[in-house]
């Protein structure tokens, strides 16, 4: 199915939301208010470990307009929540583990009560030793941050013990024989830092409790099947009991996919027996809720003298903060990308995760590997520097092509990368030589990396309804997070059944009502719910044209949909009926109305036993692969060292775009928030506290910082398995930006740096070091 | 944030002053930019807040019958960058001005409030120095008026007194010349890590000031009297290693202090030969 039909995919239709977004009628989490509400505020530690030996809350409670407060006391020991490793309470129970935890909650009849309240929360605190690096963390003697460890549930073999969190390793071919087999080997460190999300909303949640017990939740999620999940595993509640809902979602870039505030929402809803909104400051959504891993990364390559690449040694250290929360996982996949898009028989990668305590870090667009890519594409840039080839050609003598096997073993089904790389270097003129002329006093040259990631992993469903009117309402339980996700869905709804894009509703996400659907998070919406919407669709298709065969006197085998909402006998269209016809018999007279459904779970294996030996694999089943090459032209200023990015190529294979403006929205997006990753977005910790977590302090890119000319370039391999041959988008375009950027300073000034972010500070020292030598 | 000071819209100085010195703990409010922003943090608690933006002898550009540029204290940012008789050797200042910030805080904020405000890092202070304003203070008891160069005194400190307020800055009659304002920081709208302001006159006559590097702009008579006959490049090294020393930077998110101080020399060079050449294209 491959074909557009009615030219809905393909299309580059405004998303559905677009008005209320410019009008500003949208309603987001800070929006919301229920009758007899009342606000929310959090007490946070000021430690970053110590034990908690007591709390008094009574002047808190004395306090007029304090209507309830929580402490750990009142949820359970065992009452654990984690996507990996079921480590983290609703609020610090017994111990706190990083400075900005929440201690304590208060609802109170106006924010401003609420946050006197917890000001007169008094806590007493045994201090503990802090361990604030993943080094200091694993050393023999270093305060235990988790005593109960081994007693807590995990997902997957993480090999646990100590403060380390997971370790995972891939082998692939013979790594010893590798290094035997190459003329030249490469070897060095990098690191890099965290980065923080600033999503334009931040957190917030709001509970209900109804008189029978039973919870409404609304919350600024990217799941809310994760939301449930993680309250009734943290409150100790059935699932059953907790409806969780969506509104508008001002972005959430991985912040919003594991849990936030909403355990501590609905826990003081309860308690209050009111409903309550909790909504974080900028400054509280900066220290507690999660960030980029800081990555420290060596990499070793192995090659021959003509420049095939022969072996390849990753070993990653996180920084996994106070909780697991996604960090394994992180951990495992950007091992899993550590190979990058290349031909490399034998392969070691292999890394661990520490426990400290800082904020937990987590899921970030890229998952792990823009921090992987800026280690190994610019350690490529260095072999090709070494050998006197063209760092585009080492690239493209490497690369892997469809059929190819990623490292662990599953085949690439689809790969445009050969045209993404061909584009950019067209487009950019790299052929004319990297180096440009830059204004008076700087330097310019361009810059290039590839990267990849996937775009299945989980599971998912789809259910459309066919409305008695014949109309079409489709439900996902996909979260848009402003991305697009209901507009495409609903063009590919739409395609299927051949029916004009306004013919079609997407129902809100709500737990009660909606398939299952893991999230919108690891660039999976289009192609996971996707499937599920072409499959429910099918299952649709099929039932109308039962009805359809009846009411025509004819095999359902010799009908087909036709454009705008008809069926008709093949060959014959004025021998059609229409779907409200069709619709109308199926709701009283025949067969009953018509839904259709599909669910499925991603069951391509990440790993071939017979290809790969793997230890701690927290995702065995992820893939359909997606490319992207950029090339970056940057000029460096020579008295301050500051790099600004002048032009930028990106060009993304995503299979297929569904909707071609939201694809190219998605590439620029990603390639402004990986600028800001490269040159000079910095979470910076003094002691133990971060020292910025304001917009003050904590910058990212303007309109002003981006380039001049981007170009986002849509490349379509068409997958065999993908929706209308769809795959992602969501991530890709970030992975080699950092690598790209660092690859053009290098070129224009004759520096490596194997720090991020390259602040104008350290490219300017790096300058003069080299000057000196 | 539980306080909710009176806010008073005085009509004119006089009433605008007495109330400044009747309320013990008021203070004066102009564009809001950075004390709205200080009191939503908490870091303030006015017990009033006594309104400076309504008053017309506070608003506004004048030239005076000598030629000297009289720029009220409630005047925004915006306002500055945009006016055509700040030309010469003191478009340094509507050069900094169109540096400040985003477009909002531009709207919002206004020079008085901003040099009163005495954040090392603000653009308007260098430009000031460099521009050789001289600033204009009342309060209820008295006027007085303050060379820019030693209006700072210390990290967010002034020789204001309480009750007493920034009126106006003067600035001498433009020359013939040019006037820039170089900021270097990590993002456009940010803090400077660094700022250099020059005005360099036709005649030679040049004046440099330097921000973000300390309590106060970094100037002085010595550096100004070697860029004013010597514009080579062994000179302008030398004034960069005497302001240099006169640095007082500090380590924060945005940059370390020796790279504050390896800036300066560096900038002021980089600034003074921009100049230069703006000149030779504008003679
Ligand atoms: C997001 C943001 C970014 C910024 N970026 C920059 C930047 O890049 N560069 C830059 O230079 N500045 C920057 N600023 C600061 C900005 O320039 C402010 O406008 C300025 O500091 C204060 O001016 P205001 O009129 O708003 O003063 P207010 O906020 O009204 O007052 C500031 C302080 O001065 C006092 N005050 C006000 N007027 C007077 C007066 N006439 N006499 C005595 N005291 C007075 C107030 O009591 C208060 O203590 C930024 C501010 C913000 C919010």
């Amino acid at each position: 199915m491959t074909q557009s039909v009615v030219g809905v995919v393909g299309l580059a239709a405004p998303q559905l939301e677009a008005a209320e977004k410019v009008d500003g009628s949208a309603r987001f989490i800070a929006d919301l208010n229920r009758p007899g509400m009342l606000y929310g505020a959090v007490l946070q530690s000021p430690h970053a470990h110590a034990r908690i030996l007591s709390y008094d809350v009574s002047r808190a409670l004395a306090i007029a307009g304090v209507r309830a407060v929580v402490t750990g006391d009142d949820v359970q020991t065992n009452w654990r929540m984690g996507a990996f490793i079921k480590d983290e309470h609703a609020l610090a129970k017994g111990k706190v583990r990083y400075v900005g935890e929440a201690v304590a909650a208060i609802a109170a009849d106006s924010e401003a009560v609420a946050r006197e309240a917890a000001a007169a929360i008094n806590v007493v605190y045994e201090e503990l030793p802090a361990a604030l690096s993943p080094h200091a963390a694993l050393k023999p003697d270093a305060a235990v941050i988790h005593e109960e460890l081994a007693n807590y549930i995990k997902v997957f073999d993480t090999g646990s013990a100590g403060n380390l969190c997971s370790r995972t390793s891939f082998r692939e071919g013979d790594i010893e024989q590798g290094w035997r087999d190459s003329d030249l080997i490469f070897e060095a460190h990098y690191l890099t830092q965290a980065q923080a999300h600033v999503s334009l909303e931040p957190c917030g949640a709001l509970a209900e409790i109804d008189a029978n017990g039973r919870i409404t939740l609304w919350s600024a999620n990217q799941s809310v099947f994760r939301v449930q999940a993680n309250v009734c595993e943290s409150l100790g509640l059935p699932m059953s009991r907790l409806r969780c809902l969506t509104p508008r979602i001002g972005a959430g870039f991985g912040n919003k996919m594991e849990p936030h505030v909403q355990p501590l929402a609905v826990l003081l809803a309860m308690k209050a027996r009111r409903p309550v909104k909790l909504v974080l400051s900028r400054e509280q959504d900066f220290e507690m809720v999660r960030a980029r891993h800081p990555f420290d990364i060596r990499v070793k390559t192995g090659v021959k003298r003509d420049g095939t690449l022969v072996a390849r040694e990753v070993e990653v250290l996180l920084d996994g903060g106070a909780f697991a929360d996604d960090s394994p996982g992180v951990l495992g996949y950007a091992l899993l990308m550590s190979c990058g898009p290349y031909r490399i028989p034998h392969a070691h990668c292999h890394g661990r995760l520490a426990y400290t305590n800082k904020m937990r870090f987590g899921a970030f667009r890229g998952f792990g590997v823009p921090q992987i890519t800026f280690a190994t594409e610019t350690q490529l840039d260095e072999i090709a520097d070494a050998l006197a080839i063209d760092p585009i050609e080492l690239r493209l003598k490497n690369l892997k092509r469809q059929g190819d096997r990623w490292l662990g073993g599953q085949p690439i089904a689809s790969c445009g990368l050969n045209e993404c790389i061909e584009r950019v270097r067209t487009a950019s003129g790299w052929n004319g030589g990297r180096h440009r002329a830059g204004s008076a006093g700087s330097r310019r040259a361009l810059g290039m990396a590839c990267s990849a990631h996937i775009s299945g992993l989980l599971s998912t469903g789809a259910i459309i309804r066919l409305l008695e009117d014949g109309s079409v309402l489709l439900n996902t339980g996909a979260v848009d997070i402003g991305q697009g996700s209901n507009t495409v869905l609903s063009q590919l709804c739409a395609e299927a059944l051949r029916v004009p894009l306004d013919r079609v509703s997407i129902a809100s996400p709500d737990t009660d009502g909606s398939p299952y659907n893991w999230g919108t998070t690891a660039s999976r919406v289009t192609y996971m719910t996707g499937i599920s919407v072409l499959g429910a669709a099918a299952e649709v298709e099929r039932k109308i044209k039962e009805h359809a065969a009846e009411i025509l006197e004819c095999s359902a085998q010799d009908l087909e949909l036709v454009p705008g909402g008809f069926v008709a006998v093949k060959g014959i269209p004025h021998r059609r009926v229409g779907f409200a016809a069709v619709s109308g018999r199926a709701h009283w007279a025949a067969g009953g109305p018509i839904i259709g459904s599909h669910s499925w779970v991603f069951d391509q294996k990440t790993v071939d036993p017979k290809r790969a030996s793997v230890v701690g694999l927290p995702f065995p089943q992820i893939g359909a692969f997606v490319f992207n090459a950029i090339v970056v032209d940057v000029e460096i200023d020579e008295t301050t060292g500051k790099s600004r990015v002048e032009r930028a190529w990106s060009a993304c294979d995503v299979g297929r775009a569904i909707n071609p403006q939201m694809v190219e929205g998605q590439i620029e997006g990603a390639f402004v928030q990986g600028l800001g990753f490269a040159l000079f977005e910095e979470m910076v910790w003094n002691g133990p506290q971060i020292a910025n977590p304001t917009l003050m302090d904590y910058k990212i890119p303007t309109f002003i910082e981006a380039p001049s000319e981007l170009y986002a370039i849509i490349v379509e391999s068409n997958d065999p398995g993908g929706p209308f041959g769809a795959k992602s988008v969501g991530e890709i375009g970030i992975n080699g930006v950092a690598a790209a950027i660092a690859n053009a300073v290098n070129a224009a000034v004759g520096v490596r740096l194997r720090r991020l972010p390259l602040t104008s500070e350290r490219v300017l020292e790096a300058m003069l070091a080299s000057e000196q030598k | 944030m539980a306080s909710n000071p009176a806010l008073f819209q005085s009509p004119t100085l006089t009433e605008a002053l007495d109330l400044l010195a009747a309320i013990p703990g008021a203070r004066p409010l102009s564009g809001g930019a950075s004390l709205v922003a200080m009191m939503n943090a908490g870091l303030v608690e006015p017990a009033a807040l006594v309104s400076l933006t309504r008053i017309p002898e506070l608003r506004g550009i004048r030239v005076t019958a000598d030629g000297g540029v009289i720029i009220g204290a409630a005047t925004r940012h915006n306002e500055i960058a945009a006016d055509p008789r700040l030309c010469g050797t003191a478009a340094v200042l509507p050069h900094a001005a169109a540096q400040i910030a985003g477009m909002a805080v531009r709207n919002m904020g206004t020079i008085g409030g901003a040099i009163a405000h005495a954040d090392p890092g603000l653009d308007f202070p260098p430009a000031l120095a460099a521009a050789g304003a001289v600033v204009e203070l009342a309060s209820a008891a008295a006027r007085r008026r303050v060379p820019i160069r030693e209006f700072f005194v210390d990290w967010y400190a002034t020789v204001l007194t309480p009750g007493e307020i920034v009126i106006a800055v003067h600035l001498p009659k433009p020359k013939p010349g040019v006037g820039l304002y170089l900021k270097h920081a990590r993002v456009s709208g940010d803090f400077a890590i660094v700022s250099v302001a020059v005005s360099l006159a036709r005649d030679g006559e040049a004046h440099v000031a330097v921000g973000g590097c300390g309590p106060v702009p970094l100037a002085s008579a010595e550096a100004d009297g070697i860029v004013s006959s010597d514009l080579s490049a062994s000179a302008l090294a030398h004034a960069g290693d005497l302001l240099t020393a006169l640095a007082n930077p500090v380590d924060d998110v945005r940059a370390t202090a020796d790279y504050r101080r390896l800036l300066i020399p560096r900038m002021l060079a980089r600034a003074l030969n921009d100049c230069m050449a703006a000149s030779r294209s504008v003679a």
